[in-house]
């Protein structure tokens, strides 16, 4: 027996948790795109999508978000604060690899300095997760020695019902626990059995890639120039990316006030690394693309012992000239380790 | 515990507000501010945490912030001294600031050069052009405990004479008795009444021939000036492992999170701005 969250009941669930002062946040298709959004009401919500396009990342670390409010006065300047909002959010339907994607960046955000603006929304953000049943041929995620019905990231676990009329439900930490408190009323036991979860295939073996990256030699190696040939230098995939986390700051303002704010940045931009004399340590797209496979299976690794990727595919899935973590992986696991 | 030191926890980007107390022109386009903390809780924080090598992100609220080393010594860490050249957006706007203006600070960030393992050694001193600063702000931590030191070398160049910074404390310098300073210009760029060497910093380290015996070597300067050091240094005998630099890379957060200071797995703005040449001799050479 394992408890059963009805879909017909999840309505009242959405609207027990809104009562409760949380926002309901889930997977959402609109016109020209889906990403995770706020709903009012269940059937806002499409559980059909492989993931949404945009991914969950945005709801932690926003594109761009106010850090500090400033005022000039003559010789004095005033500094205030901006903090996250302190609205307790729920995101029902998180794909595995998107809560996977914010386990792997916290101890980023947290190592010596903690940002706050990072972990008062982890700390204030209930995550459940759905199993995935179905793939598209970008998913990836055992490839990263993940699986479609990962816990990692998540607070409560929902494996879809073969009947397709509700989810089994596992609750993975107290604050998952704290939430379906709220709806306990609203699940049932049952033994409908769970749907099988979905079949990925393995699209490159990871250990022979991370040992030919590991070699000093083949930093050099024409590989890399060969390899992002194609690549414009759009970010994309930096942007859609749970993982990634580069930023700039931007001051927005006039002379006598304004807002700081901390904005999406990109390795795939060659000014980002530019320096004031002209300089670039990454000049060409190339030494760019080879920093980020690098920065995601080699340097974060050796820091924080975990892979900077979940496998989500949205790279290759969005790429406009077809490229990404995927084609790169699959051909490093063909060259001469 | 305090306001402030609660706000910075809070949010590990709001900068210390700091007032400019003195301005210096150092060289065209390139000054010195001294700044002070306005906050006496920052400035205790500062102070606990200062040594030198250590850098700092400079700020004009509504231009941005830029990063330079802290170019005065932990030895004297009452105030923050700082020597930027004009060049963009937010040094331009650093450089309009008055005495009695305020900017803003965040820092100080980083590691910090091993001063104690080079008591009782020889200390030479390299930099070129607007280099010296990081060096000076170690050549002063020295010279304010100069007994626990063996000789002192100082060799800095610039592209022309009007391009060399500290020229008052050069001229100091030059006159103690306990250092040893070569100073020269690039051919083309010295004045008629101009007394010292010409020619480039390695040419000129060489002719200099420190002995590699008991001495450090402290390397600052631009990439090209730096790599043909290094061969100098080595023609001279020095071991990588006892001859230091700072990597002065671009940063927006100072605190290893925005990405863009990497040099491989080595994040500058937590494992450096100071490494061994041995340890960026170890660094991939295309991304410096």
């Amino acid at each position: 027996m394992t408890r059963i969250l009805q879909s017909d009941n999840l309505d009242k669930c959405v609207a027990r948790w809104r009562e409760a002062g949380l926002t309901v946040i889930g997977p959402v298709k609109n016109e020209s795109s889906s990403s995770y959004a706020a709903v009012e009401k269940a059937a806002e919500f499409d559980f059909s999508l492989i993931m949404p396009d945009r991914s969950i990342k945005e709801l932690f670390f926003p594109q761009t978000e106010p850090m500090l409010q400033y005022t000039i006065k003559k010789q004095r300047i005033d500094t205030s604060d901006f903090t996250p909002p302190p609205e307790k959010r729920i995101i029902f339907g998180a794909r595995p690899c998107d809560a996977s994607g914010l386990a792997i960046d916290d101890p980023l955000f947290g190592w010596d300095y903690k940002d706050n603006f990072w972990f008062q929304r982890r700390d204030t953000t209930v995550i459940v997760t759905i199993a995935c049943t179905k793939a598209d041929d970008f998913c990836m995620c055992t490839s990263l020695k993940l699986v479609p019905d990962s816990t990692k990231g998540s607070d409560v676990l929902l494996r879809p019902l073969q009947n397709n009329k509700g989810w089994q439900v596992e609750e993975l930490t107290d604050r998952g626990r704290d939430a379906f408190n709220e709806i306990a009323d609203l699940l049932q036991d049952g033994s409908e059995p769970a749907a099988p979860t979905a079949v990925v295939a393995e699209k490159f073996n990871l250990d022979t890639c991370v040992a030919w990256l590991q070699k000093p030699e083949n930093f050099e190696s024409t590989f890399w120039r060969e390899i992002s040939m194609r690549c414009i230098g759009c970010a994309s995939c930096t942007f859609l990316c749970p993982t990634c986390h580069c930023f700039d700051f931007q001051d927005e303002g006039d002379t006598y006030s304004g807002i700081r704010r901390k904005n999406w940045d990109s390795c795939s931009f060659a000014l980002f690394t530019m320096h004031t004399s002209g300089h670039n340590p990454r000049a060409t797209q190339s030494a760019r693309w080879r920093q980020r496979i690098m920065h995601k299976f080699n340097y974060f690794p050796g820091k924080f012992n975990v892979n900077s990727c979940s496998g989500c595919g949205r790279c290759s899935r969005q790429c406009p000239v077809d490229m990404g973590i995927t084609e790169t992986l699959q051909a490093i696991s063909t060259l001469q380790p | 515990m305090t306001e402030t030191s609660q706000s910075v926890q809070q949010n590990i980007y709001k900068p210390a507000i700091m007032k400019i107390v003195a301005r210096h022109d150092e060289a065209p386009g390139v000054k010195t501010m001294r700044v002070e903390f306005q906050n006496p809780t920052d400035l205790e924080l500062f102070k606990q945490r200062y040594r030198t090598g250590m850098f700092g992100l400079y700020g004009v609220y509504g231009e941005g912030e830029s990063t330079f080393c802290v170019a005065s010594p932990e030895t004297r860490n009452e105030y923050i001294e700082f020597t930027f050249r004009q060049s963009g957006r937010v040094t331009s706007a650093l450089a309009n600031a008055d005495i009695g203006d305020v900017i803003t600070f965040r820092g100080p960030y980083g590691n910090r050069f091993p001063i104690e393992q080079f008591y009782g050694k020889n200390l030479i001193f390299v930099s070129g052009g607007i280099a010296l600063p990081p060096t000076r702000s170690v050549i002063w931590s020295c010279l304010d405990q100069r007994e626990k030191f063996g000789k002192i070398t100082i060799v800095y160049g610039a592209r022309t004479v009007a391009d060399l910074v500290y020229k008052h404390e050069l001229e100091e310098w030059g006159k103690r008795d306990d250092i040893d300073l070569v100073l020269t210009v690039d051919p083309g760029g010295e004045t008629p009444d101009w007394k010292h060497r010409i020619g480039f910093v390695p040419t000129v380290l060489e002719q200099a021939a420190p002995s590699p015996e008991n001495c450090i070597a402290v390397i600052c300067g631009p990439p090209i000036m730096i790599k043909f050091t290094l061969i100098s240094l080595k023609k001279l005998g020095f071991d990588e492992s006892n001859v230091y630099t700072t990597l002065e890379n671009r940063m927006k957060c100072g605190v290893g999170k925005c990405g863009r200071c990497n040099v491989g797995s080595i994040y500058v703005c937590k494992e450096g701005p100071v490494f061994t040449a041995a340890e960026v001799s170890r660094m991939p050479q295309a991304d410096l």
